[in-house]
């Protein structure tokens, strides 16, 4: 039986922000890439729990330490939405302006 | 803030890797922290075979009369008008977003709840409930804004 | 942990911004929409505007000027706060979560003062586009209170919320003219490239946050100088150094270093020209604030390999590609708005050489100096620069287009204040003496030789030389190409737009002729990190 341990967390966390990134490159309808890009946002929040909860420094240098982790996926959650929000209203503008949300269309903007 | 999460004394939440891990008879290790929920997934395997029970029996016991009255999709009992794969109406973006918005931002109520207590016990209590309130009259603004621009208006 | 009711006077030009944003905002819903609009005497020009291409024009819209100056008022207010504080001690703030220290405070005062000429320019352009919304000067307000906030955060979570904030109004910002497919398509770029970056950021964070066990800069610098001796957990010097690389990234992206940079021409160019300007002002000065803040308090310790000489060489090297790029791209542009945008790539590359000399603990303070001159400079001189573009593209943000070269040629025989005032700005932006920008770079570029990096100061000044091409092409344009379109620069709506271009002309002579007066203003601060 395999314990679970922090290399794990670590390892998935480094795989989906990979994967968000490649996401944000490649894909071409701008909804799955702002997805991509959660996604990013969530493999960093991953991250931070996963040092939160198997922290490799053993006296956290301050107080409240180790805590910071959840703290910062609190903040990361929630600009997340904002962040969506802005998107979401953004590629709605994009959509009404020429009625197609993929990015390789966007080409006005060219020299 | 006195409730700290250090390793070794436990702290504010139960670590895992304290856990002790048990093998049973099948030699299939079941974390001791997970024995809590035992209770909501019976609730869960009850209300799948209620489920399941309920859509058996009638399918079984009652009587079944076809017509094509009852075989056409049913829309509120008004006639079926449209394709059924049109698109949303921008006003269900508009929604999702204001959704969204609103209902992350009141994730920071939830631990400030929790804490109040304790941050009154360290001497912060007014600072922590003002605090809050400022953050709460900052989204009731965004709430007003929302509002006096029309975009809880479904029309 | 404690709470103390001081630190929130030292974080109080951000707090100022935001109220004022709040404020604007709820006067602009509340705003009657029956109430006819006070038709100011229109000018020939703006008359022929209206009638012939301003479309939307209904005689109900509520009159929306007062929403620029208490903007304006709000932004001067903002920057009274920061300079009335410049020479306070430093002090730690929110449990050492963000810092009052005199470069942040200088940093805050570039920031509110852009912001201040900024209203001004978009006042004339709004309403000559009858596009003037409460929520462009909220927009704004916002964002200047995340560059505020972002100048003085000394936390990890707290930069990366700063940033958002300012991120997230500028998103908007760029889409906020809905004519045409330019704008939309320029915020969606910014957009996802923005986040994008933010998203790399922090990843850096939180492998930083591992390392270290803390988000605070002063931990993580604790952090660094206990791996530097061996002492930290296993692994956490390859932690830091993949995090140190990825915060670094994450801030050339904002700041718009090679090769992260392609996001800047397209959203300079389609976005409206006094929001670009209080873009290129505004998020370069706070991006660059942080990212120095990161670098020097977070990983400045020298005895650690990942200190200062691991990442000056990344620095070195950034800068330099920057500058080549920078410059080499801005040459084929025929559009002023586009060649500004490289040109503002190439002026990222400038200041990195200061951020390059700021990791040698001797050279800091006058690297901080130069770096703080620098973006005051390069403030005041492209708010100017963009000032004017925004007066030339009033007509082609109706159109949807961008301008042109050839829409500049004549301009000094209609205009000679507009012509003169926009040579000024060239030539600043190209480093000529007695403009702000030849003292900028020279502060810079000495910084850099006093931290032992005079080949990279010698190439910053081969750069600069060539840029004096694609700059002096525009004055070219504006005084010696005869006028080809008799329209290029619609009237009307012109007093705002004159007491901005004004008062940037004045700050960039002023810096330019009396250097000593600046920086004595902003000695407090070239002490900042130290010795």
């Amino acid at each position: 039986m395999m314990t679970i341990g922090p290399v794990h967390y670590l390892v998935l966390g480094a795989i989906l922000f990979t994967l968000g990134a490649a996401g944000v490159v490649l894909r071409r309808n701008a909804v799955v890439v702002l997805m991509s890009v959660e996604l990013m946002l969530n493999a960093v929040n991953l991250t931070f729990l996963a040092f939160s909860r198997f922290p490799l420094v053993q006296n956290a240098p301050m107080q409240g330490g180790i805590l910071q982790g959840h703290v910062a996926v609190f903040f990361v959650i929630a600009t997340a939405a904002a962040e969506a929000a802005v998107g979401l209203a953004i590629i709605i503008a994009v959509f009404r302006s020429r009625t197609s949300i993929n990015v390789d269309e966007f080409d006005s903007l060219k020299f | 803030m006195r409730r700290v999460d250090t390793p070794g004394t436990g702290g504010y939440f139960p670590r895992p890797q304290t856990a002790r891990l048990k093998a049973n008879d099948e030699g299939i290790a079941m974390d001791s922290y997970l024995t809590p929920y035992l209770p909501i997934l019976v609730l869960l395997l009850l209300a799948g075979v209620m489920c399941v029970a309920i859509t058996f029996f009638a399918t079984v016991l009652g009587p079944r009369r076809i017509t094509n009255i009852k075989e056409a999709a049913f829309e509120c009992g008004s006639p079926t008008t449209g394709d059924p794969h049109a698109r949303h109406s921008v006003k269900f973006f508009l929604v999702a977003l204001l959704f969204i918005v609103f209902d992350v931002e009141s994730v920071f109520i939830y631990p400030w709840g929790a804490l109040l207590r304790d941050l009154n016990g360290d001497g912060l209590g007014w600072f922590a409930y003002f605090e809050m309130m400022s953050f709460m009259a900052t989204l009731a603004i965004g709430l007003v804004y929302v509002w006096r621009k029309g975009a809880l208006e479904w029309t | 942990m404690t709470f103390n009711a001081n630190d929130l006077l030292g974080v109080l030009p951000a707090i100022i911004l935001s109220i004022g944003a709040l404020l604007l905002l709820m006067s602009e819903v509340f705003l009657s929409t029956t109430r006819a609009a006070a038709q100011a005497p229109a000018s020939p020009g703006e008359r022929v505007a209206q009638t012939a291409t301003a479309p939307e024009i209904s005689s109900t819209q509520p009159d929306r000027r007062y929403q620029a100056w208490l903007a304006a008022g709000v932004a001067a207010l903002g920057l009274w706060a920061a300079l009335s504080q410049l020479g306070d001690p430093a002090i730690s703030l929110f449990n050492g979560a963000a810092m009052s220290d005199g470069f942040g405070r200088v940093v805050a005062a570039t920031v509110c003062g852009a912001l201040l000429i900024s209203c001004f320019v978009a006042f004339g352009y709004l309403e000559w586009l009858r596009a003037t919304r409460g929520e462009f000067y909220a927009l704004t307000l916002f964002s200047a209170a995340g560059m505020c906030l972002l100048a003085q955060a000394t936390d990890l979570i707290v930069i990366f919320v700063s940033l958002e904030v300012m991120s997230l109004a500028l998103y908007a910002l760029c889409a906020y003219l809905r004519r045409g497919k330019r704008p939309a398509e320029a915020a969606f770029k910014y957009f996802i490239l923005g986040s994008f970056a933010s998203a790399i950021f922090l990843y850096g964070a939180a492998l930083g946050f591992g390392a270290t066990g803390s988000t605070r800069l002063a931990d993580i610098a604790a952090g660094v100088r206990l791996a530097a001796t061996g002492g930290g957990p296993g692994g956490s010097a390859g932690l830091l150094f993949a995090s140190v690389a990825l915060l670094t990234a994450g801030f050339a992206f904002k700041v718009a270093a090679v090769p992260f940079h392609m996001w800047v021409p397209d959203v300079y160019d389609g976005a409206p020209a006094p929001v670009t300007g209080f873009m290129a002002a505004g998020v370069k000065a706070a991006a660059f604030a942080v990212l120095v803040r990161i670098l020097v308090s977070g990983f400045g310790d020298p005895s650690s390999s990942i200190g200062p000489h691991g990442w000056q060489q990344i620095i070195v090297w950034l800068a330099a590609l920057t500058m080549f790029f920078g410059n080499l791209l801005a040459v084929p542009q025929r559009s002023v708005k586009r060649m500004l945008a490289y040109s503002s790539i190439a002026h990222a590359g400038y200041l990195l050489v200061a951020v390059a000399a700021m990791g040698n603990a001797p050279s800091r303070p006058d690297a901080t100096q130069g770096l703080l001159f620098y973006l005051a400079s390069y403030g005041a001189t492209v708010i100017g620069a963009f000032g004017v573009v925004a007066l030339i593209e009033r007509k082609f943000a109706l159109a949807g287009t961008g301008d042109d070269l050839s829409s500049w040629a004549g301009l000094s025989e209609r205009h000679p204040a507009l012509a003169a005032a926009m040579s000024l700005f060239m030539l600043s932006l190209a480093g000529v003496p007695p403009t702000a920008g030849f003292m900028a770079k020279l502060t810079v570029f000495r910084s850099a030789i006093e931290a032992g990096l005079a080949p990279l100061a010698i190439f910053g000044v081969l750069t600069s030389v060539a840029g004096l091409y694609y700059y002096l092409r525009v004055v070219v344009y504006v005084y010696m190409v005869p006028e080809g379109r008799a329209d290029s620069v619609p009237g009307g709506r012109v007093l705002s737009a004159s007491i901005a271009l004004a008062s940037c002309a004045l700050i960039v002579l002023w810096m330019g002729i009396m250097p000593g007066s600046f920086s004595a203003m902003i000695q407090s601060a070239s002490g900042s990190f130290g010795r």
